[in-house]
C-alpha cells in the first residue's frame, strides 16, 4: 500500500510525466500547424505536382486571309498517338497495331512502347481518320489526342510569303513565323490525377484549362492579282527559260504589298519534297540546304545590283540637289571617262545631244555618270541614305537582306560614276520597289508589308497594325518632275513595251549583267507604276537569267504591261484613265 | 453477503471515460486503417477490407483479453513476473528459427503455429517489462533510492531491449523498452537531479551522433542516412528520404480542414503502407489540422485518466503498472507523432491503437486491461 508520504512524492512524479509529455504534445502540434499553415501551399503543390499528369491541348491556329477575306491558311484536325508506358497492358499487340497503321518500323515504335517515361509521343500529324481507327482497338496505355494541322487551300500560291509551320505548328518560313505569336494561341492542358503508377483516379475527374486559339491575321495580298503575277511570272520563266522570275506589286501610297512571286515557288503542302530527279542519297546537310534554296525568297533574302531601274534614285537625288533639271543638255559621244577609266554607253555609237528627259527616256550610262559627278561622293552618299538604301526596308518577312554598298571611304568618281547608273553594289528587290515608290509618291518612304490586322473568330478587329512612315524623303516638286519622267519614258522612251493604251504608266527598264562580268547572264527587270500622275500601285518584275533577248525593254516590260492591264481594271483604277483620256 | 456485494460495486470505481477514450481511438483507427488501405488492398489482395478484416479481428480478441485482464485483480499477474522476464528473453531469439516471420526487410515476427496469428516478441517484452519492474519496484522497497538500487534498475531491463535491437535489429521497439523503464524508475525514485542528468547526457549524446552524421563519418551507415534524410528531407526524393517526404506532402496538402475522409490522395501508393507507422499523416491528409488536433488531444486525455489511477492506486504496484502502461502509449504516440513531422529521423513506430499491427493492438489492450483492473481496485471514498 501506498503511504501518504510516498504518494506525495509519486503523484509528484506521475504528474510530472504527465506534464513532460503533454509539453511535448503542445510542441508537436505547433509543428502540425507550422506544417499544416505555413508549409502547406509548398507541399500542396509538391504533391500536386506529384499526383497531376499532364496533357495537353493543343490551340486551332489562325487563319490567315487575304484581302478580300479569302481563306489562305488554315488548321484542320489531326490526331497526335502516344503511348502511356505504365499502362500497357499488351505491348506485343499495340506495337504491332501502331506499326499497321501508322506504316511506322517496329524497332522505332517498340523503343518508344518499351521506354519507361509517362508519356511518349509516336507519332502526330496523324489523319482524323486513322486516329479514330487507333482509337477504335481501344488499347489501354494507347492515347488519341486531336490535334490540328496547317492546310493551304492554295497549295503553291505565295508559298514564299506565307511560310508553313512545323510538327508543334509553329511558323517556320514566311509570315507564319513574323505572325506566330498573333496565330499560335494558347494551349490548354487536360490535368488528369494518377496514382503513383500513373493509372488515373477516375473519381477525381480532369482539371481542364481551355486552349485560347489563335487569332486570324488578315493581309493586303490579293489573291487575284497574286494568282495572275504567278502565272505570268511562271509563262515568263517558260518562254524565256529563265532561272526564275520574282514580281512585287505594291501600293506606293501606303506599302501595302498586293503580291509577291518569286518562282519557282513549292507546295506549301509538301514543302519537304524535293523536285523530282533529286539524288536519292543526299545527306541530311545536303537536303537540308537544298530546301533552303528551295524556299528562299529571292525578293526579300537576295541582293542583286538593279542596273538602270536606279537612274529613277539618281535623277531623283540630281533634281532634289538642283545640279541638273528636266531641261539640261548633254551630249552622249558613246562613252565618259571618269578619271582614266573609259565607261562605255549602251548604245555604242553614243545618243549624241539629248536633254535630260531624254536622257532618262534612253537610260544614257554617260548622262546619269555627270549627273553622279556633279553631286560628288559626299551628296550621292548622302542622298543614297536619306532615300533609306542603306536600312532595312522592315517588310514583315523574316530573313531581308541588307544592302552591300561601298564605304564612304572607299568610293573615288569611278564607283560613284558605277553607283549612279546602277552597278557595283547591291540592294534587294523590295528596296528597290520601296525606294522607287518613295520617289513618286510625293517623298514619303512607306514600309512594305503584308499584315494588315488581326481578326478574333466572331471577325473583329482586335489590332490594325501600323507602320513607319518617313516624310520629306524627296520634295513634292521633284516627285512630279519624276512621275512626268518615267511617263515619258513608258510612253515614248525605253520602256515603251510596259505602256498600254489609254492608261498613264510611268517606270523604267534595266538590263543588267551578273556578276562574274561576261559570264553572259543578264537580269532583266522593269519597275512600272500606274496611274502615272497619281501612283497606285508599283510593280516591280526581274527575270534572272533570260536566254535568247534578254533586254528589260524586251523581257520585263511586257510583264509588268500584261499585268496592268488585268489588274488596274480589276482594283478599279481603269476609270480614273479613262477620264484623263477624255481631256 | 448480498448488501456487501452492492456496497462493493457501488464503491468501487471503474474508469469509464478511460474505456471510452480507448474504444474511441480504436474505432477511428479501424476506419482510418480501412481509408488509408483499401486501395492498395484491392490491388495486392482483390479485397479492400483486408487490412480491416485482419485488424478487426486482432483488436477483438484484444478486446476479450482486456475484458478479461479487467476483471483479475491485477496482484494475481505478480506472481508471473519474473516468469515473464525469462518468456520474453526466450521468445525473442525465436524470430530466428524457422518459426520467425520476414517482413519488410526485417525478421521482427515469429508465427504461432495453431491460431495462424504473427506475434511480434517486442510486443511481449514491454508488457513483460512493465509487469517485472513494477513488481521489482514493490520488492526493492526503499532501496530503489540508492545509487545501487538506481543502476540495477536501468540495468534489468538492458538485456531484453539489446535482444530486440541486435536480434530484430528494431531499435525504436528498445528505446521504448528502456523509455519505460527510465519512466518506471523516476516514478519509484524521489530523486530528480539523476533524471536530468541522463536527460542531458542522452540529448547530448544525440547531438554528437548527428554531428558525426553531417561531418561525414560512416560510422553509421544506414541510421546516418536517415539522420541526413531528416534535416534536409527534399535532398534526395528517390531514396531514403522517399517515405519522409511522402509523408509531409501528405501532411501539407491536408491543410487546416483536410480533404475529407477517403479523399486522400498520397494512399495511393505514394505513401507506402499507409496504414503502418505513417497513418498520423493520412489522418493530416484527411481531416486536417483538426483531425490531428482531436488525435492529440485524445492521447493527452487518456494520460491524464491514467495519471488519475496511478495516483489513486490501493498500492505501488498497481501505480507502477499504471505508470508502466501510461509511459508506453505516451513515447510511442510521441515519437511516431515526431516522426511523421519530421521532427526526428524516421524510425519505424507505430501510433498506439490506431496504427495498423495486430499483435501491437492486442498487447496494448491488454495493458488497458491491466490499467482497468487497478482502477476497480481504487475505493471511491479515497478519490
Amino acid at each position: 500500500m501506498l503511504t501518504d508520504n510516498n504518494k506525495f512524492f509519486h503523484r509528484k512524479k506521475i504528474f510530472s510525466i504527465f506534464l513532460i509529455f503533454g509539453g511535448i504534445f503542445v510542441f508537436l502540434f505547433g509543428r502540425l500547424v507550422y506544417l499544416c499553415v505555413w508549409q502547406s501551399e509548398h507541399y500542396s503543390q509538391m504533391a500536386d505536382e506529384l499526383h497531376e499528369r499532364e496533357r495537353s491541348i493543343k490551340a486551332a491556329r489562325g487563319r490567315i486571309l487575304d484581302r478580300n477575306g479569302e481563306v489562305l491558311a488554315d488548321s484542320r484536325t489531326v490526331c497526335t498517338i502516344s503511348v502511356i508506358h505504365n499502362q500497357i497492358e499488351d505491348p506485343q499487340r499495340v506495337i504491332r497495331v501502331l506499326c499497321e497503321e501508322l506504316g511506322l518500323s517496329e524497332d522505332y515504335v517498340r523503343a518508344r512502347v518499351e521506354k519507361r517515361s509517362s508519356m511518349e509521343r509516336i507519332k502526330s500529324n496523324v489523319d482524323k481518320e486513322i486516329g479514330d481507327r487507333i482509337r477504335e482497338y481501344d488499347m489501354a496505355g494507347v492515347k488519341v489526342d486531336e490535334d490540328y494541322k496547317r492546310r493551304y487551300p492554295y497549295d503553291e500560291l505565295a508559298s514564299k510569303v506565307l511560310g508553313f509551320t512545323g510538327s508543334d505548328n509553329q511558323g517556320i518560313i514566311g509570315l507564319e513565323v513574323v505572325y506566330e505569336e498573333y496565330l499560335k494561341g494558347k494551349a490548354g492542358t487536360i490535368l488528369t490525377v494518377t496514382d503513383a503508377a500513373g493509372i488515373e483516379v477516375e473519381s477525381a475527374g480532369e482539371r481542364r484549362i481551355e486552349p485560347v486559339n489563335g487569332n486570324d491575321l488578315v493581309l493586303s495580298l490579293d489573291v487575284n492579282v497574286q494568282a495572275y503575277a504567278t502565272q505570268l511570272a511562271c509563262q515568263a520563266m517558260e518562254t524565256k527559260q529563265a532561272d526564275g522570275v520574282s514580281i512585287l506589286v505594291m501600293n506606293p501610297k501606303t506599302g501595302e504589298m498586293l503580291a509577291m512571286v518569286d518562282v519557282p515557288e513549292f507546295n506549301l503542302n509538301d514543302p519537304y519534297a524535293l523536285p523530282a530527279g533529286t539524288a536519292q542519297n543526299l545527306t541530311e546537310k545536303e537536303t537540308q540546304d537544298m530546301l533552303n534554296s528551295i524556299w528562299r525568297n529571292g525578293c526579300i533574302n537576295d541582293t542583286y545590283e538593279p542596273g538602270s531601274t536606279f537612274k529613277i534614285i539618281t535623277a531623283a537625288a540630281g533634281l532634289e540637289e538642283g545640279v541638273v533639271t528636266p531641261a539640261s543638255s548633254f551630249s552622249c559621244p558613246g562613252y565618259i571617262m571618269v578619271d582614266d577609266r573609259r565607261i562605255r554607253c549602251h548604245k555604242v555609237g553614243g545618243h549624241g545631244a539629248e536633254d535630260f528627259v531624254h536622257a532618262t527616256m534612253n537610260s544614257c550610262n554617260p548622262v546619269f555618270i555627270t549627273v553622279g559627278l556633279r553631286l560628288g561622293v559626299d551628296n550621292y552618299y548622302r542622298y543614297f541614305e536619306k532615300f533609306g538604301l542603306k536600312q532595312k526596308t522592315g517588310i514583315d518577312l523574316p530573313g531581308e537582306a541588307g544592302t552591300i554598298m561601298h564605304r564612304k571611304e572607299d568610293m573615288g568618281n569611278v564607283e560613284l560614276a558605277t553607283v549612279a547608273f546602277g552597278q557595283s553594289f547591291q540592294i534587294t528587290p523590295v528596296q528597290l520597289l520601296t525606294t522607287a515608290a518613295s520617289i513618286v509618291n510625293g517623298g514619303r518612304r512607306v514600309t512594305p508589308h503584308f499584315g494588315v490586322k488581326t481578326l478574333d473568330a466572331d471577325g473583329n478587329t482586335l489590332e490594325t497594325f501600323e507602320y513607319p512612315v518617313t516624310t520629306g524623303i524627296v520634295s513634292e516638286e521633284t516627285s512630279a518632275t519624276m512621275r512626268e519622267i518615267l511617263e515619258l519614258v513608258v510612253s515614248e522612251g525605253s520602256g515603251k513595251n510596259g505602256g498600254i493604251e489609254g492608261f498613264r504608266i510611268g517606270g523604267k527598264t534595266a538590263t543588267s549583267q551578273t556578276l562574274p562580268r561576261g559570264s553572259g547572264k543578264y537580269i532583266a527587270s522593269f519597275i512600272g507604276f500606274a496611274p502615272a500622275d497619281d501612283p497606285q500601285v508599283m510593280a516591280l518584275a526581274i527575270v534572272h537569267n533570260p536566254q535568247g533577248v534578254y533586254y528589260g525593254g524586251q523581257v520585263a516590260a511586257p510583264i509588268v504591261r500584261q499585268l496592268f492591264e488585268n489588274i488596274l481594271p480589276y482594283l478599279g483604277i481603269m476609270e480614273y484613265n479613262q477620264v484623263d483620256e477624255q481631256n | 453477503m448480498s448488501l456487501r456485494k452492492r456496497k462493493e460495486q457501488s464503491e468501487y470505481f471503474f474508469d469509464y471515460s478511460l474505456l471510452f477514450i480507448v474504444l474511441f481511438l480504436l474505432g477511428f483507427g479501424l476506419v482510418m486503417i480501412y481509408s488509408a488501405s483499401f486501395y492498395e488492398a484491392i490491388q495486392d489482395f482483390n479485397d479492400e477490407a483486408y487490412y480491416l478484416k485482419k485488424q478487426l479481428t486482432a483488436s477483438i480478441i484484444g478486446i476479450v483479453l482486456m475484458i478479461v485482464v479487467a476483471n483479475i485483480p491485477y496482484h494475481f499477474w505478480e506472481r508471473f513476473a519474473t516468469l515473464g522476464y525469462v518468456v520474453s528473453m526466450a521468445i525473442i531469439p525465436l524470430v530466428l528459427t524457422p518459426l520467425g516471420v520476414e517482413s519488410h526487410g526485417a525478421r521482427r515476427w515469429i508465427n504461432i503455429p495453431v491460431v495462424g496469428l504473427n506475434l511480434q516478441p517486442a510486443e511481449v517484452a514491454k508488457l513483460c517489462m512493465i509487469l517485472f519492474l513494477a513488481s521489482m519496484v514493490c520488492k526493492m522497497g526503499k532501496n530503489v533510492r540508492t545509487m545501487k538500487g538506481f543502476l540495477f534498475m536501468l540495468a534489468l531491463p538492458l538485456p531484453v531491449a539489446l535482444e530486440v535491437y541486435l536480434i530484430t535489429s528494431n531499435l525504436s521497439s528498445a528505446i521504448i523498452i528502456m523509455g519505460i523503464s527510465v519512466l518506471m524508475v523516476f516514478v519509484a525514485s524521489p530523486d530528480y537531479k539523476k533524471f536530468v542528468l541522463m536527460a542531458a547526457a542522452v540529448l547530448a549524446l544525440a547531438a554528437v551522433v548527428v554531428y558525426m552524421v553531417m561531418s561525414g563519418s560512416d560510422l553509421f551507415a544506414f541510421r546516418g542516412s536517415r539522420i541526413k534524410a531528416w534535416l534536409d528531407p527534399e535532398s534526395d526524393p528517390t531514396h531514403t528520404t522517399f517515405q519522409t517526404l511522402q509523408g509531409l506532402y501528405a501532411i501539407g496538402s491536408g491543410g487546416i480542414w483536410g480533404k475529407g475522409l477517403g479523399q486522400s490522395m498520397q494512399k495511393l501508393s505514394f505513401l507506402p503502407e499507409a496504414q503502418n507507422d505513417m497513418i498520423f499523416s493520412i489522418i493530416c491528409e484527411e481531416l486536417g489540422l483538426f483531425g490531428a488536433i482531436a488525435i492529440i488531444l485524445m492521447f493527452i486525455m487518456l494520460l491524464w485518466r491514467m495519471m488519475v489511477i496511478a495516483n489513486n492506486a490501493p498500492d505501488l504496484f498497481g501505480a507502477m503498472l499504471v505508470v508502466g502502461v501510461m509511459g508506453h502509449i505516451a513515447i510511442q504516440a510521441v515519437l511516431n507523432i515526431a516522426v511523421v513531422t519530421n521532427t526526428i529521423p524516421n524510425t519505424g513506430i507505430s501510433l498506439p491503437f490506431i496504427s495498423y499491427g495486430g499483435s501491437s493492438v492486442m498487447f496494448l489492450l491488454i495493458e488497458v486491461g491491466l490499467v482497468l483492473s487497478v482502477a476497480k481496485r481504487i475505493q471511491l471514498k479515497e478519490l
